[in-house]
């Protein structure tokens, strides 16, 4: 029958996935729950075309350490298991407002209330907006298992539609994000069918670190949505880089700019116009940073 | 149908609408299944306060929040809409803050307060959300009605919305299909002036 395990500490947790993850009889696979809203669809996704769904849950809500939000030297940790609520409250510098913005169209605030950073990582949908505000801020996945800890980019863990670099006994214990500059700025653009609650068709995630004579140091764009996996638009990031923030810029968003996307037809949109979104999105990100006099521009 | 007293503690074992399985344990590490505080093997137990009552209870550990309302406590005012968190239907307050019942397990509110729509009057009187919903027929169907007013009792206890547009995006988890949400934000409103 279904088992429901709800640990209290970390040590538990992992010496139970590596119980239930090793060879041999006592294999028997977990699935680890934490605000579940991304596990209840599937479910009853699942459970409507009579396929098998997961039914032995490792609840981790429990576990004090792996939620909420703290420094470590420079670094930002925030616990696996911490809410979008928790960031929205949370003081954090302006490097991670676009990850504010993000949890404030994840969902509703019902869903807002449950869901947690470490779920929209594991979870690793193309659409999750909690993925290009952290590509953006170079985070890093702290992972644990009894076997130890390891630490990799985000970038990396991430391996595709649904998949990460997650062994089957280890946990996300948090996410870490390294020193930013104080000056940096951030914006997360959303766009979907309506404004709230609804699946991304196309978003966008820019940091900017501008530099005291004008020009822009420092930026990252990330666009979600358009590729299996949320992407860093490296060649426009450097197109970009070291040139005075101003309204010619958005001339230089050109289409040639976004081949590294490869956005999927479905049912939310076509290929075509998703990639036509986002550069649109993204010259409104870049026009949000300048003068309130440019802002037409970005129409 | 034959539904379980709330005041009962003996579980869901007799209730009709979950579907038993032979307990074998086959298959399931035995150190994992010792773990999981079975009362029979499969179930697990929950305590937890609902609307000021307290419950013990023996459940399969899938039973969502929202089944465990409406089919083992009885208290149906909690919709069950879309079943997987788009429609808000089924919202109701845990430890003051509002969640989506059909999203969670129950057992993972082990000495949780629960608050439905049936726990917001006091001694006969309505809640003022309730009455503002009234005042200003905040509705047509219904259904919808008990996870909005729910949600408006978060919204008020968040205290971020101040304008009818910040009503409108906080209140975004819960769709009414009736399209009533002019006179929804007014009852708001209403209730927000009088708190």
């Amino acid at each position: 029958m279904a088992i429901y395990l709800r640990p209290a500490s970390l040590k538990a947790a992992l010496s139970t996935l590596a119980q239930a993850s090793g060879k041999g009889r006592s294999a028997h696979p977990l699935t680890v729950l934490a605000g579940g809203t991304d596990i209840y669809p599937t479910r009853a996704g699942k459970q409507a075309w009579l396929e098998s769904f997961p039914r032995d849950f490792l609840d981790i809500t429990q576990i004090p350490q792996l939620r909420g939000i703290r420094r470590d030297g420079r670094a930002i940790l925030i616990g696996a298991a911490t809410t979008w609520t928790d960031i929205v409250a949370a003081r954090l510098p302006p490097a991670f407002d676009a990850l504010k913005q993000a949890a404030l169209q994840i969902g509703g605030l019902q869903i807002q209330n449950r869901g947690t950073l470490g779920g929209n990582i594991v979870n690793a949908s193309p659409a999750a907006d909690g993925v290009p505000p952290l590509l953006a801020l170079d985070a890093e996945v702290d992972i644990a298992s009894v076997r130890g800890e390891r630490s990799v980019p985000l970038a990396s863990f991430i391996r595709g539609n649904r998949q990460t670099g997650l062994a089957r006994d280890e946990l996300v214990v948090a996410i870490r994000l390294p020193g930013h500059r104080a000056s940096s700025r951030s914006l997360f653009l959303k766009l979907g069918a309506r404004s709230h609650l609804v699946i991304s068709i196309v978003s966008v995630a820019m940091l900017l670190d501008q530099g005291a004579d004008g020009t822009i140091a420092d930026i990252r764009i990330t666009v979600g949505a358009a590729s299996a996996v949320p992407t860093r638009l490296a060649a426009l990031e450097a197109e970009l880089r070291g040139e005075r923030l101003d309204a010619s810029l958005i001339e230089r968003v050109t289409p040639g700019l976004f081949s590294v996307l490869t956005p999927l037809d479905d049912v939310r949109a076509s290929s075509h116009y998703r990639r036509a979104a986002a550069r649109i999105l993204v010259r409104r990100a870049l026009a949000n940073f300048m003068e309130p006099q440019v802002e037409e521009v970005a129409a | 149908m034959t539904k379980k007293p709330s005041e009962k503690s003996s579980g869901a074992s007799k209730d009709p609408t979950r579907r038993r399985k032979v307990a074998s344990g086959a298959g399931v590490p035995s150190a994992v299944a010792a773990k999981a505080r079975p009362t029979t093997s499969d179930m697990v137990s929950v305590s937890l306060v609902v609307n000021n009552v307290h419950h013990s209870l023996a459940l399969d550990p899938r039973t969502t929040l929202l089944d465990l309302l409406r089919e083992h406590l009885d208290l149906t005012g909690t919709k069950k809409g879309c079943d997987q968190g788009q429609c808000g239907a089924c919202t109701v307050l845990v430890d003051g803050r509002r969640i989506n019942s059909c999203l969670t397990f129950a057992a993972m509110y082990d000495g949780a307060q629960i608050t439905t729509i049936e726990g917001l009057a006091r001694n006969g009187a309505l809640h003022p959300l309730q009455q503002a919903f009234i005042d200003h027929d905040a509705f047509q169907c219904g259904y919808c009605t008990p996870g909005q007013i729910c949600s408006a009792v978060g919204l008020l206890a968040e205290g971020r919305a101040k304008t009818a547009d910040e009503i409108r995006e906080l209140m975004s988890g819960n769709i009414c299909r009736c399209g009533a949400y002019t006179n929804i934000v007014a009852a708001i409103q209403q209730a927000m002036g009088q708190s």
